[in-house]
């Protein structure tokens, strides 16, 4: 018996139609899972693992090799800055210094309400753009600890239902890795990468 | 037919280990290689049963390559012709010294309090190769220590090396991948899903395999250390497989078993009942004097002479007044074949009849089960094509045959067909799986062997061999008949062999040593042609079939089988027989019943006189295991007080009756078996010393097998009602040497009463039922099991609180308050 | 200076919609794909064996060779590797949002070449844009027959599912990559046996190429072998994206010829270093790679052979510029957590010694180093990759280990004394490394 919606249930059929193997679907089915939760719960390891026919104790070792599969609390807003090296070099420890400040919130944890939590990230691909920082891995670039500051209070204050790298681009980014394309019109709304056949994307978030 | 070993046809090539060229087989992995040549390369993660991981990179070897030398690690490099191996030099050294360190760094120095101190491969890997000092100045790894992942195993993770022995024996070896590791990198760490535990069946194997104590035995902990222990290796009791192990003791008291390691067996493996079923051994409820029954109904303990001279003084008596046919004998499958052979002398010399049967009426005709015609090696699953399993779930029951069949699907790509009643242990591994109702079994071998619809990819597969079948009966309530008929039609097929299934531990030696109301020592039938031996040693014997168990109790006291004794032999009918009420009543009826055990059971509290009996690893002797390998069961420890061998209390009842049985020693029966029971023939104790053999499988050399039995096809009964009760027995149940072992008695799962989803509905069923068969009325809780066939329900055999339903396939059941 | 563009020529002289199938396919675009349909496998290996093309992923390997040993068993599968996560490397992200069709075109080529009916793409998780990007892509082209059953109209079936990592370095390695697409942790496995040509993606053979090499098999269909080895300098055959960042005036990615030199990477496409600071030392191929410094390297051509013979490699194509406020030991801790942080954590030596090394360095940074760390920094390199030789001779499965040592040896052998400096005066020499807002 499913603990999932019948709309949920049936994204995980198709997510399942794509592969020739049912395990294959498992991290598919995990950002499916935390997209249903808000986070990887112990019930949506056991729900995975249920339909792909392997033992939860499978799945939790699978999904804790990863870093973006969060199996704890984590807030609607999952602020990860990037602080390898070319970050580093362009001034990224204190960008993550002044956001944890404004945030309230120590890298690594989630603040009370459950709306912002603040991790710093190992490369995150943008290094061109350095400071590099992922909102619901929704980028922005050229970030600094004024923008990032600013980040915090937006998101505090706002509160959007999902985010989207090009708005939060035009409000807080500078320097680009290079000329992006024509802007997205998904966002994430909570701590998993929006990607519309995982049912993570959530459309014209603004 | 001899104890074949693979035959190598493979290939050898040359390879140069430290500057000596070896001959080595083609494709073998060179840290093994090595190992057999006398090269010992250290290593934490390789284990010869289990996939190379390459993961502790301690056995980091040079090798010469055309871009120079290399270092590679021995464990996932199968060897080459022509490989030049340097296991010594400094390079060499340097690499696993650092190694060495790497696994130190984090690794917490509690030796002293560690159960695996004194016998840690870590441990004695840093004496040979590790550097006195640390340099490592930081904060090692912490984590919560120890925690407990399944009833029976603890685990400490800080002591954890990570070298994926547990987790890969659990994935690739048991087949309940239930520990796993977690997290990544440096915070790696193995661990099980909350609140899942590790409840595996054989979970104890991963104590016996962890290269250090991360992992640890609750039964275990803290009980002795390595160099305070006494050894002997032995074969396990517990199931049919035969499997070879360790026991190890101190101060007089049994404290372990460990698996060894045997090529046709067990592979180093054990199950849980059997590496932790020791704890009866030692329970103070073990008999330890005479009972004798007074007048007033209650046990008083007694001389031996006292007992035995009423025990004899009674058989003498109802001999003289009804005959021998008056006189039966139930067990004998607790006993070695030394003891069974006693007994079975005593009822064909000293009493005269053939009233004998080491089965519970749970199993297959005696014929079959000791004397089938083509009959397969364990070992011949190595060579499987196709598997057959038609039987009891073998998990359950047969759990070191369970590993093997799993190992031939899973690892050797075997195609597996398995026909049961319900799920099984097997059934994510199996190719093909056909579910039926108890009692329709002769219908689904007909479709099967007609390759009908959806049996015909089944059907195809058999054409492919080597076949191998194993059959037997899925449940008590399933007609013995169909094992035999599953067997014919196995027969039918070009390159099949066949193992009969069997449960309960010595039994396959009991019936080769005659206790079967249709057998005689060494696979003889009653007729006896051909054994001038036997003739010799014990004159005439009594020729009219005997008596079954079923025949001797089923019938209750409405249908009295004219036994005025009866002798109980390490055996528990009641709980034991799937009439195990009617049984009560039958025993309760005899006019004498004595009973040779180690506890007192349901069984033995209806009789006159118990007679208290040396048991396992208290005695020396031999045991004949599923496939008809013998081997030796070694003594260890002094039984209790003052109880005696089976055969020994025989031999003396047998002289106050008047009869000389001839028996002095074990050996000295062991010697009169290799002469007499020619199956047996030349089976000396001499000749199962472990050093040389994995046992011999009988008959051995030049003996011959004076019985051939063929299996047919009956018929069969067909079973028709409207709900059909399936039994079966289960790893854990309510048998007396598990409720004497108390961290397993915990584990029966208790009674429950498992009906198909549309049966709950139909019959608005909600949390309990009733159900009843025959004369018995139980009430359950329900499970909802939608792996039966509709109008099939199923309970676990003989669990605590719930006596045997009975033989009586029809039920009915009603929904309860 | 400007160079001649082939895989970044559409987004350059289309900015605005070089993604979209109308642009890609009124810029020539599947052509060559459904020219492939009719092409057997032999001609299509050849000529990209006869291309020249490397591997574009960081190893370097013959494309053509690595087609050519695919295993007779089928089916066998295509796996895009677009798991870039190595420190400074971000070109595959570009290519997948601004180009995705060219990309998907060298999948169509390459699937055919290697009858492959089942491709994958696999993207690092962190990439939902590039990914939603690709996946519209893939729908435009599935709308119009290029995948799905029987493509451009022939009876070829070739299904393509795009896959989205969850946050693993260590999945850029293909048996890792391979082990996380069947749902597996992404720990790399052995090899022997496990070459996935043989017996990869569900133990059949399988083909790992990267999101770069993909894109540029259309073009050595389009323009012909001897067009695009002309565009390179010897073996090095066509041109090759170059992620350029840290301490640059003009970071960003740039398709470049073989054969330029350092200084000119640095100081003319780049811009040279902020304010003028001095160039201190740079990373010439992603953070695996040992670090050059320009007294000896900057006017080394930029070649394969050129960069190995000076002890390094061009790996993934990252170039990390650090001018001379950077602190060596801040920055190589810095690629010694991330090595550290992404280790699958299978072999001791990496498990262990990576989050060592990373301590060790940590503490000298803290000013608590011991005269001893220096030794103790090299020795326990030492035993992840033995002897500190180049290409290193890995105690480890997979080289991750070893690159951790990287740059360990760069600073200790160019920079020994500011490490020491930091060990004795218990701080580092330098002032704060500064920043660049």
């Amino acid at each position: 018996m499913s603990i999932w919606s019948e709309s949920t249930q049936s994204r995980a059929k198709e997510i399942l139609a794509k592969y020739p193997e049912k395990r294959s679907a498992v991290m598919p089915l995990l950002y499916l899972a935390m997209a249903e939760d808000g986070w990887l719960t112990e019930e949506g390891m056991t729900e995975v693992a249920e339909w792909v026919g392997i033992t939860p104790a499978q799945v939790q070792s699978v999904a804790s090799f990863y870093t973006m599969f969060k199996r704890e609390r984590t807030g609607k807003y999952l602020v990860s800055l990037c602080t390898s090296i070319s970050c580093m070099l362009l001034g990224s420890d204190d960008v993550l210094a002044a956001i944890e400040d404004e945030s309230g919130v120590p890298h690594g944890e989630t603040d009370e309400e459950g709306l912002i939590s603040v991790e710093h990230a190992e490369c995150i691909g943008a290094c061109g753009g350095a400071v590099a920082c992922q909102v619901n891995y929704e980028l922005i670039e050229g970030l600094t600890a004024e923008k990032g500051r600013e980040l915090v209070r937006w998101l505090k204050k706002a509160r959007p239902e999902a985010v989207n790298t090009d708005e939060m681009q035009e409000l807080f980014g500078g320097q680009r890795s290079f000329e992006w394309a024509l802007p997205s019109d998904v966002g994430a709304a909570g701590p998993f990468p929006a990607f519309e056949p995982y049912g993570t994307a959530t459309k014209d978030p603004q | 037919m001899t104890d074949v070993k693979p035959q190598s046809d493979t290939q050898l090539v040359t390879i140069t280990i430290d500057g000596v060229p070896h001959e080595v087989k083609k494709g073998e992995m060179l840290i093994k290689a090595a190992q057999d040549n006398g090269t010992y390369i250290p290593r934490f993660c390789w284990h010869p049963r289990m996939n190379p991981v390459g993961m502790c990179r301690m056995c980091l070897v040079q090798i010469e390559t055309p871009r120079g030398p290399a270092l590679i690690t021995a464990c996932t490099n199968p060897v080459a012709d022509g490989m030049v191996v340097d296991t010594q030099n400094d390079t060499v050294k340097k690499a696993q010294e650092g190694i060495l360190e790497f696994l130190l760094i984090n690794h917490p120095l509690d030796c002293p309090v560690c159960d695996r101190g004194g016998e840690c491969p870590l441990q004695d890997q840093t004496m040979s190769y590790g550097a006195g000092e640390s340099r490592f100045v930081e904060e090692k790894r912490h984590y919560e220590k120890p925690i407990p992942i399944s009833d029976l195993v603890l685990l400490d993770r800080e002591r954890c090396i990570l070298c994926a022995r547990c987790t890969r024996f659990s994935d690739e070896i048991s087949g309940d991948p239930l520990i796993e590791f977690k997290d990544r990198g440096n915070n790696t760490q193995v661990n099980t899903f909350p609140d899942l535990p590790f409840s595996s069946y054989f979970s104890g194997n991963t104590v016996q395999i962890c290269p250090v104590g991360a992992l640890t035995a609750t039964a275990y902990r803290f009980r002795a250390r390595p160099w305070d222990l006494n050894a002997v290796e032995s074969t396990c009791a517990h199931c049919t497989a035969g499997d070879r192990i360790t026991i190890q003791s101190s101060q007089n008291e049994v404290l372990r078993f460990l698996g060894v390691d045997a090529e046709p067996t067990n592979h180093g493996w054990l199950s849980d009942k059997c590496r932790f079923g020791f704890e009866y051994i030692n329970s103070p409820d073990r008999l330890s004097m005479p009972l004798v029954k007074g007048s007033d109904g209650a046990f008083r303990e007694s001389s031996w002479a006292e007992a035995l001279d009423l025990v004899a003084s009674k058989l003498r008596s109802t001999i003289e007044s009804s005959g021998p046919d008056s006189v039966g004998a139930i067990g004998g499958a607790r006993l070695t074949n030394e003891d069974a052979y006693a007994l079975s002398k005593f009822m064909r010399v000293a009493v005269g009849t053939n009233n004998v049967d080491a089965q519970l009426d749970d199993g297959l005709d005696p014929q079959f089960l000791a004397a089938t015609a083509d009959r397969a090696l364990i070992s011949d699953l190595e060579t499987a094509k196709t598997v057959l399993v038609w039987g009891p779930d073998l998990k359950e029951e047969h759990p070191t045959l369970y590993l093997r069949v799993r190992r031939a699907a899973q690892e050797l790509g075997a195609t597996l067909i398995v026909v049961h009643p319900r799920a099984t242990g097997l059934d994510d591994r199996a190719d093909h799986k056909f579910t039926y109702r108890p009692g329709a079994g002769s219908e689904v071998l007909t479709a099967l062997s007609a390759g009908e619809g959806r049996y015909a990819d089944a059907r195809a597969a058999l054409n492919t061999g080597p076949v191998v079948a194993l059959v037997g009966r899925s449940g008590t309530t399933e007609d013995p008949k169909l094992a035999e008929a599953v067997a014919a039609f196995v027969r039918t097929l070009s390159d099949a062999s066949i193992l009969p299934l069997a449960r309960r531990s010595n039994v396959f030696g009991a019936l080769d040593m005659g206790l079967a109301p249709t057998l005689l020592p060494g696979r003889v039938s009653l007729g006896g042609i051909g054994c001038a031996n036997l003739e010799e040693n014990w004159g005439p014997w009594p020729t009219k079939t005997g008596k079954s168990t079923r025949e001797m109790l089923a019938g209750g006291i409405t249908s009295p089988a004219g036994l005025e004794a009866l002798i109980i032999v390490g055996a528990d009918p009641v709980r034991d027989m799937p009439d195990g009420l009617v049984a009560a009543e039958a025993i309760e009826s005899i006019g004498f019943v004595v009973s040779l055990d180690q506890f007192l059971t349901d069984s033995n509290r209806l009789a006159d006189v118990i007679l208290p009996a040396e048991g396992f690893a208290e005695k020396d002797g031999t045991v004949t295991n599923i496939e008809g390998r013998v081997q030796k069961v070694n003594n260890i420890v002094p039984g209790p007080g003052q109880s005696r061998p089976d055969w020994s209390i025989i031999d003396d009842i047998a002289a106050r009756m008047g009869t000389t049985l001839g028996f002095s020693s074990a050996e000295g029966i062991n010697e009169e078996i290799a002469h007499v029971a020619p199956a047996y023939e030349g089976v000396t104790w001499d000749l199962l010393e472990w050093d040389e053999t994995d046992g011999v499988v009988v008959p051995y050399g030049e003996a011959g097998q004076p019985l051939q039995y063929i299996p047919v096809d009956t018929g069969g009964k067909t079973v028709k009602g409207d709900l059909v009760l399936h039994q079966a027995r289960v790893m854990y149940d309510d048998g007396v040497l598990m409720r004497n072992g108390l961290s397993q008695h915990e584990l029966a799962p208790g009674a429950k009463l498992h009906v198909h989803p549309d049966d709950v509905t139909r019959l608005s069923l909600d949390e309990r039922a009733t159900l009843t068969a025959g004369d018995f009325t139980v009430t359950l809780p329900v499970v909802i099991d939608d792996s039966l066939s509709r109008g099939v329900v199923y309970v676990p055999f003989n669990q605590p609180g719930t006596p045997p339903l009975g033989s009586n396939p029809i039920v009915t059941v009603t929904a309860a308050d | 200076m400007s160079y001649p563009k082939v895989i970044t020529k559409r987004m350059e002289d289309h900015p605005t919609d070089s993604h979209t199938i109308e642009r890609y396919e009124a810029t020539g675009g599947y052509v060559q794909a459904k020219a492939a349909v009719a092409k057997t496998r032999d001609e299509l290996v050849e000529t990209v064996k006869e291309s020249g093309l490397l591997g574009r992923g960081g190893a370097a390997f013959s494309t053509g060779l690595k087609w050519s040993f695919l295993a007779p068993a089928r089916p066998a599968y295509l796996v895009v590797n677009g798991d870039e996560s190595e420190p400074g490397t971000f070109k595959d992200r570009q290519l997948l949002e601004r180009d995705p069709h060219q990309m998907l075109e060298g999948v169509i080529i390459t699937a055919i070449a290697n009858e492959v009916h089942h491709a994958f793409v696999y993207i690092r998780g962190e990439y939902p844009k590039p990914a939603r990007r690709l996946q519209d892509a893939v729908d435009e082209a599935y709308v119009k027959g290029y995948f799905g059953k029987g493509i451009f109209g022939s009876e070829y079936d070739l299904e393509l599912t795009v896959h989205l990592g969850g946050g693993a370095y260590i999945c850029g390695e293909e048996t890792a990559l391979i082990n996380s697409l069947e749902g597996q942790r992404g720990e790399p496995r052995l090899k022997p046996p496990y070459f996935p040509a043989a017996k990869g993606l569900y133990m059949m053979p399988t083909i790992v190429n990267n999101v770069e090499t993909m894109a540029n098999i259309p073009h050595i269909f389009e323009m012909g072998v001897d067009a695009y080895r002309a565009l390179g300098h010897g073996d090095d055959t066509g041109t090759f994206m170059t992620s350029l960042s840290g301490h640059v005036n003009k970071p960003g990615n740039y398709e470049l010829p073989h054969g330029i030199t350092w200084r000119e990477l640095i100081y003319d496409v780049g811009g040279g270093v902020p304010g003028d600071r001095e160039l201190k030392m740079w990373i010439p191929g992603g953070a695996s790679a040992p670090w050059f410094n320009p007294d000896d390297h900057l006017d080394l051509p930029i070649t394969k052979g050129d960069t190995g013979q000076a002890g390094s490699m061009l790996g993934s194509g990252a170039v990390v510029v650090m001018d001379d406020t950077t602190c060596v030991v801040r920055a190589a801790e810095r690629v010694v957590r991330f090595f550290s942080h992404e280790s699958c954590g299978q072999c001791t030596p990496c498990r262990e010694g990576t989050t060592w090394l990373e301590m060790i360095l940590r503490r000298i940074e803290d000013g608590q180093g011991r005269p001893i760390d220096a030794d103790l920094l090299l020795d326990v390199s030492d035993n992840i990759s033995v002897g500190l030789a180049w290409p290193p001779r890995q105690t480890t499965i997979c080289p991750l280990g070893p690159s951790a040592v990287s740059p360990i040896t760069s600073i200790m052998r160019h920079f020994n004394d500011e490490v020491m400096a930091h060990i004795t005066e218990g701080a580092c020499p330098l002032a704060k490394t500064e920043v660049h807002a």
